[in-house]
């Protein structure tokens, strides 16, 4: 099953912002480091704006599998899906 | 009426700071277009110097670091070609610390450092190197980790000793003016390794140096500078910028604006945004500027001997409690000027020794600096019994002096403060609501000092570069 289009197209938006770059040039596979230039301190920024933008918790132990848009994508959908089950 | 619109420029930059000399560097070698404007009669920012008396003073920035083998500042002085033009000594120790009960120095061998720390506090063997080999060789993820934790955390995990833990913070504090409880662990990382670790190099002649020496390779590649240029207005159409008017009348047309001001200037001033995004502005207003500071200048003549270290960074020490010191620090008065910092000039010609305090306003400083200054050199002459002999100059700059000549929002020191509820907030270097504008100064939230800026201006530089490569701008 694909994953909610409206979630990848806000964190493609804080990606795109950070990174400096347009929206339409980055997709679902976009590598961050390879691809993105992503340096230690754009990870910071874009790991704090999606807590933000999602009011989540990233956990340290998902921190590494983020290195494309489509992990991040699901690292925040499975986070999502797990605060709505606590409710 | 604009008196002119008919210079069109790729890029307008506000502020002549090291971020937007940097910034303007990049972009004028890489064939742009590019205008500076600076309000100051020289570039700098707090990156200056001035003389009197014949004696060179610099006004804030008194020591760079970032200039190791794989450092920002040297990969940026080497991708512009201006390494070979500056001769810059590394002062060795950068920083010595003097606590109450002992002496720290902080040399360019970081294995003496360790050593020196590991003897003088008994840590776990080992433990030392340990954080510093961390620090200094982060694997991508380990930083990411670390935006959740004071630099108290980080040190939590490392250390038992509360006086290591203390002589650790203290370079964090006078760097950074937050305690280990309340500064980020990320930026508290930074200065440790950017400024203390690799830090003590200053260029011959004087800090302003670097920014002279930015600012004729700016205009070497075909930019253009204009000092003394008080920048009134960024235009904006829609939510595309359009150029700058300046306090002349003069409108330049441009195609992106970088600002190296403040993020208060930028959007409340310039931008005016307080009618038209007042949820933006109104939280930016509800955030905690860096104190500001208090910096005596001494001219001396030429038979006095200290006995410091000259070129050294001396940072006393009163006591081990840093979170009290910061809350000493936000109500500083002349009656507690307890800890600061000393750095006698390479020369020997001159001391220039700074201490944290709040902005307050412009007339407290008009009615209280003599009063300071005093004060401040009584608080030396403990550690230099007859040093009042031998000054020919004294001076200073207050908070209200740091404002007038930098224009920094409350004449702060390290732009917003460092915390982790204000640390990499992507709006200040790039906001999503206006195309074509982008921030790069230590406002932004990312980075401080000279290494923090110069990345900045780099990366700002490479953002609008590769937009052009891309045919977009």
């Amino acid at each position: 099953m694909g994953l909610p289009k409206s979630i990848e197209m806000d964190i493609i938006s804080i990606i795109a912002e950070v990174a400096g770059v347009e929206e339409d040039e980055i997709n679902s596979g976009s590598k961050l480091v390879e691809d993105l230039e992503i340096d230690s301190i754009k990870a910071i920024e874009i790991v704090v704006a999606i807590e933000k933008k999602f009011n989540i918790r990233i956990r340290d132990e998902d921190v590494p599998k983020i290195t494309t848009v489509n992990q991040a994508t699901e690292v925040v959908n499975s986070l999502l899906d797990q605060s709505a089950s606590d409710v | 009426m604009f008196k002119s619109e008919n210079s069109i420029y790729d890029v307008v930059i506000i502020g002549a700071g090291i971020g937007g000399l940097v910034c303007g560097c990049y972009l004028a070698q890489a064939g742009m277009k590019v205008l500076i404007a600076e309000q100051h009669s020289k570039p700098g920012g707090y990156c200056t110097s001035f003389r009197r008396k014949g004696i060179t003073f610099d006004a804030a920035a008194h020591s760079f670091g970032g200039f190791r083998k794989d450092g920002i500042v040297r990969k940026v002085f080497g991708d512009l070609e201006i390494t070979g033009r500056l001769k810059i000594t590394r002062y060795d120790p950068s920083d010595i610390i003097i606590t109450p009960d002992c002496t720290v120095k902080f040399y360019s061998d970081m294995e003496r450092t360790i050593e020196e720390l590991e003897n003088a506090f008994k840590e776990y063997p080992g433990r030392v190197k340990e954080f510093f080999t961390f620090l200094l060789n982060p694997a991508q993820n380990s930083f990411i980790s670390m935006r959740a934790w004071t630099y108290k955390d980080l040190l939590d995990r490392y250390f038992s000793s509360p006086q290591l833990k203390s002589v650790l913070s203290f370079p964090i504090f006078g760097n950074g003016a937050l305690p280990p409880s309340r500064i980020s662990a990320f930026i508290g990382a930074k200065i440790l390794t950017e400024f203390i670790l690799d830090g003590g190099y200053y260029p011959d002649g004087g800090m302003q140096c670097l920014p002279d020496i930015l600012a004729a390779r700016f205009q070497e590649y075909g930019g253009t500078l204009l000092c003394s240029t008080f920048v009134e207005k960024i235009r904006v159409k829609g939510n595309k910028v359009m150029g700058v008017v300046v306090r002349q009348g003069d409108y330049f047309a441009a195609k992106c604006v970088v600002s190296n001001c403040d993020t208060v200037q930028t959007f409340c001033r310039l931008l005016n945004l307080g009618s038209t995004n007042r949820d933006f502005v109104g939280k930016m207003r509800s955030m905690i500027p860096s104190l500001s500071m208090f910096v005596l200048y001494l001219g001396l003549d030429g038979k006095f001997n200290s006995g410091l270290c000259p070129g050294s960074n001396m940072w006393y020490l009163p006591s081990y409690d840093i979170e009290s010191m910061y809350l000493v620090a936000m109500r500083r008065n002349m009656k507690n000027l307890n800890e600061y910092m000393l750095r006698v000039s390479p020369d020997r010609r001159n001391i220039v020794a700074f201490t944290h305090t709040p902005y307050r306003n412009e007339s407290y400083w008009v009615k209280n600096k003599v009063k300071f200054m005093e004060a401040f050199i009584k608080k030396l002459s403990l550690i230099m019994p007859d040093i009042a002999e031998h000054i020919i100059y004294k001076d200073a700059a207050t908070p209200a002096t740091l404002y007038r000549y930098t224009l920094n929002y409350r004449g702060a020191a390290y732009g917003w403060e460092s915390i982790l509820s204000q640390l990499a907030l992507p709006d200040f270097r790039k906001p999503s609501f206006i195309d074509g504008l982008y921030l790069c100064g230590h406002w932004v939230t990312q980075g401080l000092g000279i290494p923090g800026v110069t990345y900045l201006g780099y990366d700002t530089a490479r953002q609008i570069i590769s937009k052009k490569n891309r045919g977009l701008l």
